[in-house]
């Protein structure tokens, strides 16, 4: 369903200069869409010209397939559905408290009191700012005044939220947190629009892709499609993505399968071809080119995941009876993510888990989670990158255990699956502390088989 | 940052107090210190507010003595013309300075010290104010004192700004100092007058995007003041009646004694 629309959308500045001509776009409901474009392509005068803010000379904008009016009642309707961040939060924080400033919106609204209340508790708690909402803003530090804004808007339910520049000026940790709370409220449905000129973000986080170019649109589509394009990217001023070089790279070397386009690095490493060579005695009747199957093995000759089962073609066989053997591998038993909600967290079922469930690895989403780890002293291994670096301690075949509030564990449970299809590696996976309990897998049938090298 | 006196009430533990309970204390401090004839009276309500801040607001007492100085210097320069120039009657010191003849008198010398303790004690009273209650906390106190919307509007958005220009003007005086824009007083008048009118050019840079702000959240002409309700304990409650019944008691006893 498309909720909003431009149909050749033309704006000129009064000093003459052209900020948006002929741009086309359809944004479906529920979707994370990136900008991408060099400074100055239009991607802020766009995003004004979507909320109504700026009126188009040419061309229309239509929010679920009405054409967006410019009276003072209709546009109070839009711009409760269409919240912006601003690039800069001091532009857009103007109360003396954070309390005030998040209050703003929903009072505007005609909210009760009662009603605003709950509308910024939630938003705060939420943003995990609770403790700060006394502060006045100038006491604040950059990625907090971020969230504070993040908060502004969220506390009106917008339909659609749109981001300019969300990652500007924010520490790795700062970003990773805004980028989790933008998934979050992605996962209850709400659009999601950012525009950026990182390239990395871009392809790895958006469900679609607009290039913009010197105030026209120059490109679009799915990430994957945008960014094998040299010369779109080279049009607009832009570069490949870090991961999609160094695939291509490796691909070129013939180390990696071919024609994917890996966003994560646990993606990456799905897609590596490693020749694996080994020495192995091979019965008499043996001849080169033949498959032989080696079983499953595990310890110190399963190299990517605990259980391997393995077959090998024949390269070459020595006089000695001894040949060299192209492996094949597939992971059988690899290691597992456990999701935990905290939204309702009992300290002691997470120490049960931890210690009874060999966890090695736990990592935290969300201030919330953060905090609530922090406060009960429990060790976090990772606080950013979380679902990837726990895909790929488990491809490892370690436990690993993600601590996360509402609709972050729905994310990452969807990323999760998202990897085990595409890559066909079995990860167990499961939300301890909802529905059904967590199963491990059980042990592998049979003695496993043990080569003769 | 860190001398700005607002940003000590905002880390102070009586912030979180009833806001017109210390209203009412400072009002009342004010008042007495303003009508009492005699110096006593003035002396201790200074001395139970430089207490209550000292102590209850936990603020350092060699940063409220520091405070002090300043307005106290301009107090002693008053007090001293009033004790050499006024009043009437028997001379408790004279001399002659450079052939000009100087002499305090008794009544000169009281007034003085009246005025003197006066002063003291408001700017104790002020100070208790001052480093107890931001700003922040006194909107909802304009608010309830029925001061007009757009006031506490302008109020408000002008509070938030000052923070926002004080950072863009250290910021821009920063750049200029490290580009040598100070380095002599003709260089200085030039870089400040530059600095001035950027000044003045973002605030209009900044009042537009502040319009965009507001307009995106639905802006109707109206920012609500959410009041933290705090009721008055009961320990503050006695204290504060103690305080004000010694006072009073010590206002109507001592009213007239004098001390020269």
């Amino acid at each position: 369903m498309i909720i909003l629309e431009t149909r050749s959308l033309k704006y000129t500045y009064p000093d003459g200069t052209i900020a948006c001509q002929d741009l086309n776009i359809e944004i479906k409901k529920g979707k994370k869409v990136a900008f991408v474009g060099p400074n100055g392509s239009g991607k802020s005068t766009l995003f004004l010209l979507m909320n109504g803010t700026l009126k188009p000379d040419e061309g229309e904008v239509r929010f679920h397939g009405f054409q967006l009016k410019y009276d003072s009642k209709s546009l109070r309707e839009i711009r409760k559905s269409i919240g912006i961040v601003f690039q800069n939060s001091d532009d857009q924080i103007f109360a003396p408290t954070v309390y005030q400033d998040i209050a703003f919106g929903p009072a505007n609204l005609g909210y009760s009191k009662e009603r605003v209340d709950v509308c910024v508790q939630h938003s705060l708690e939420q943003v995990g700012l609770s403790h700060l909402k006394a502060k006045p803003p100038h006491h604040l530090s950059g990625g907090q005044k971020k969230r504070v804004a993040l908060a502004g808007i969220m506390a009106m339910e917008p339909e659609i939220i749109i981001l300019d520049e969300p990652l500007s000026n924010l520490d790795p940790i700062g970003a990773d947190e805004i980028m989790d709370l933008l998934n979050e409220f992605n996962q209850f449905g709400t659009t999601i629009i950012i525009s950026t000129h990182d390239v990395d973000l871009a392809y790895r986080w958006s469900d679609y892709v607009y290039i913009m170019s010197n105030s026209k649109l120059i490109g679009q589509g799915t990430p994957a499609q945008i960014f094998k394009e040299p010369d779109l990217l080279k049009k607009a001023g832009l570069r490949q993505p870090t991961t999609l070089e160094i695939y291509h790279e490796i691909e070129r070397r013939g180390l990696a399968y071919g024609k994917n386009s890996p966003k994560t690095i646990p993606e990456i490493v799905s897609t590596l071809k490693p020749l694996d060579l080994m020495w192995v005695d091979v019965p008499p009747k043996v001849k080169e080119g033949d498959s032989l199957n080696l079983g499953v093995m595990y310890g110190e000759y399963a190299t990517q995941s605990p259980y391997e089962a393995i077959n090998a073609t024949v390269l070459h066989i020595h006089p000695d009876g001894r040949a060299i053997v192209e492996l094949k591998r597939k992971g059988i038993k690899a290691g597992g993510v456990l999701l935990y909600d905290t939204d309702n967290y009992s300290l002691k079922e997470i120490r049960q888990i931890l210690n009874e469930g060999e966890m090695v690895f736990v990592g935290a989403m969300g201030k919330k989670s953060k905090t609530l780890a922090e406060k009960n002293g429990i060790h976090l291994d990772v606080t950013s990158g979380v679902i990837d670096k726990s895909i790929l301690m488990a491809l490892c075949g370690k436990r690993c255990l993600i601590l996360a509030a509402g609709g972050m564990v729905d994310h990452a449970l969807k990323r999760i699956r998202e990897y085990v299809e595409k890559s066909g590696i079995e990860l167990t996976m499961s939300i301890v502390n909802r529905e059904e309990s967590c199963k491990w897998p059980e042990e592998a049938d049979g003695e496993p088989e043990i080569l003769e090298l | 940052m860190n001398n700005i006196l607002d940003d000590y009430a905002l880390m102070s533990p009586l912030r979180h107090r009833n806001n017109w309970l210390k209203l009412v204390i400072v009002f009342f401090g004010l008042i007495i210190g303003v009508s009492c004839a005699s110096p006593i009276t003035p002396v201790f309500i200074a001395l139970c507010m430089s207490f209550t801040t000292i102590v209850f607001g936990r603020v350092s007492p060699k940063f409220y003595f520091k405070l002090l100085l300043a307005p106290m210097g301009f107090a002693a320069a008053g007090v001293l013309i009033i004790a050499f120039f006024s009043g009437s009657g028997q001379d408790l010191l004279s001399f002659k300075l450079i052939g000009y003849p100087l002499s305090i008198k008794v009544d000169g010398l009281e007034l003085a010290l009246l005025v003197l303790s006066r002063s003291i004690s408001g700017i104790c009273c002020l100070y208790f104010l001052a480093l107890t209650t931001p700003m922040i906390e006194l909107f909802a106190v304009f608010k309830a004192s029925r001061l007009p919307e757009s006031l506490i509007e302008l109020t408000m958005l002008i509070y938030r700004y000052i923070f926002v220009f004080l950072e863009i003007a250290l910021s821009i005086m920063y750049a200029q100092t490290i580009r040598l824009g100070y380095s002599n007083f003709r260089r200085s008048i030039n870089s400040i007058s530059m600095l001035t009118s950027t000044l003045f050019i973002r605030s209009l840079e900044q009042g537009e995007k502040l319009f965009l702000a507001m307009n995106s959240r639905c802006y109707n002409g109206k920012m609500a003041v959410f009041e933290v309700h705090k009721p008055i304990k009961a320990v503050e409650f006695l204290l504060t009646s103690a305080y004000f019944l010694s006072t009073l008691s010590l206002f109507y006893f001592a009213k007239n004694i004098s001390i020269v």
